[in-house]
């Protein structure tokens, strides 16, 4: 279980986070919804511990992120995967190197990534064909790209994944496609999921539960029908905004 | 008034900053050191990379700078003995020339390049990425070119003595009034081990600065594309001033050894 309690961060003289609170329960498929600079992907690398908060904590599993050392973040790390909003593969790595990285680094050190059976059935999973394995990241197009990134997260069998806007900067075919296989791997896996989006489409088909963004905090938590049901201002203006207000975001 | 000392103290503390955080990569980079099996691999690819696939712009360098050293040293010393010209080719490259002018080579070549691809991991999260893997950046992308920076820079070094010091007998035999002997007798007379081992000491370290300098400031990078060209040029700065401030304090330690 993830809890967040009270989370406050600025950057750059901005309040991204202002007492965020949030539970984020195990194997639940959990939406993080919000306009665009809301502090979604802030949030999700709280979670990871790449973020330090200003105030507040952050609690993987019972253990406090924000407090864990050395050995206690790389500890609480091997539990968590996060496929980041530009699939961040390593140019000098084919996809199957990539994709091994997800395992622990002894495990790296001792098997060939190109024959690595784990690797096998990462890329497997994600509907890529064994030829992508020697491909390197600039050979891929930005959806097959997506789908290593995917495939390097479930590697490890970790238990909570993380996306950050999984589908951004891909057109709306290869955007549906992630969606379906982001829910697939989830009923296969049964992983937590965390997912960042500010896509409406994507958050109501992919939630298990939704949480509205906006002001440094959960403004909206609920189920994709409680929302959409919802009379709160904030999820109505996020679902439904008029053109001055969706300019402004 | 207060403006300019504003701006000052801004340096002054951005300055200190940069040491501050310079100093924990190094202490991080040493504390590395103990896991050789996590990067020997990437240190040999990273050998390949600096040694060798920089030898012919080092050995092409060298040779400019050996023919340019005798032919000047021959037409400005006209009241001394020829052999003088070879003294003062053996002496140049070994000393300064031969570390120097490799250093240089590297820090555009190796440096940039070091800056502008951890600035691009930077930006484009694979740096977040390889913490999120429980990965350590620092073993996986600084110690790998920190050694084989301090490493390949000292057979570099000596091939660039051997090419200096050979281009410059050919060009003063080819050139000057002077014969093969005579040269050879101004190298012989001018040389001495501890000219060779501060050369070889001197690429060493030279080594290390250009290889960590530059992934320092990759590390820092940040801005996007407009970022990684800018981290690019910062490394190339940084490492030239950091080799001209190092070959300024190693000049009398070699004068007190030697």
């Amino acid at each position: 279980m993830i809890q967040i309690r009270d989370l406050k961060k600025t950057l750059n003289e901005k309040k991204v986070l202002d007492g965020l609170d949030l539970d984020i329960e195990e194997g639940m498929s959990l939406v993080i919804m919000g306009p665009s600079g809301t502090g979604k992907s802030v949030l999700l690398k709280h979670i990871v511990g790449l973020f330090d908060p200003d105030e507040g904590d952050v609690l993987v599993d019972g253990e406090s992120v924000p407090n864990a050392g050395g050995r206690e973040i790389q500890e609480i790390r091997s539990k968590i995967s996060y496929v980041f909003q530009n699939s961040a593969l390593f140019d000098s790595l084919t996809a199957a190197q990539n994709i091994q990285l997800g395992m622990p680094a002894e495990h790296c050190l001792k098997v060939d990534a190109h024959s690595d059976p784990a690797v096998a059935e990462a890329i497997r999973h994600v509907n890529l064909s064994p030829e992508v394995l020697w491909l390197h990241p600039a050979e891929l197009s930005g959806g097959m790209q997506k789908r290593v990134a995917i495939a390097r997260a479930i590697v490890g069998n970790q238990r909570y994944i993380l996306y950050d806007e999984p589908t951004t900067g891909l057109d709306p075919v290869n955007a549906n496609v992630i969606n379906r296989l982001i829910a697939r791997v989830q009923g296969e896996i049964g992983a937590t999921t965390v997912i960042v989006t500010h896509d409406v489409e994507s958050a109501f088909y992919l939630g298990d539960r939704i949480a509205l963004l906006a002001d440094g905090k959960v403004q909206a938590l609920g189920t994709p029908d409680a929302l959409r049901a919802s009379d709160n201002p904030a999820v109505q203006n996020f679902l439904h905004p008029k053109f001055e207000e969706a300019a402004a975001t | 008034m207060t403006e300019w000392l504003g701006r000052l103290g801004r340096l002054g503390l951005a300055s200190a900053r940069h040491l501050g955080r310079a100093g924990i990569l190094a202490i991080a980079t040493l504390a590395a050191l103990r896991r050789p099996r996590m990067y020997w691999q990437a240190t040999l690819a990273q050998a390949k990379v600096i040694g060798f696939d920089s030898l012919g712009l080092v050995l092409i360098v060298a040779a400019l700078s050996g023919s340019v050293l005798a032919q000047q040293s021959g037409y400005q010393f006209t009241n001394l003995p020829m052999w003088i010209v070879g003294s003062t080719v053996a002496a140049g490259m070994l000393t300064e020339l031969a570390p120097l002018l490799t250093a240089i080579v590297l820090a555009g070549r190796i440096g940039a390049g070091i800056g502008a691809e951890l600035g691009t991991m930077k930006v484009t999260d694979q740096i977040d990425a390889l913490l999120t893997l429980g990965r350590d950046p620092v073993v996986e992308l600084v110690v790998p070119r920190v050694i084989a920076g301090a490493i390949m820079l000292v057979p570099l070094v000596v091939l660039a003595n051997i090419m200096g010091i050979f281009s410059g007998w050919l060009s003063a035999i080819s050139l000057l009034p002077m014969t093969s002997e005579q040269y050879i007798y101004g190298v012989r007379d001018y040389y001495h081990p501890a000219s060779l081992i501060f050369s070889l000491i001197k690429g060493f370290m030279f080594g290390i600065t250009i290889t960590f300098t530059a992934c320092y400031v990759g590390l820092q990078a940040e801005g996007g594309a407009a970022g990684v060209g800018r981290t690019a040029t910062n490394a190339v700065v940084a490492i030239i001033v950091s080799l001209m401030v190092l070959d300024v304090v190693l000049a009398p330690v070699y004068k007190a050894v030697s």
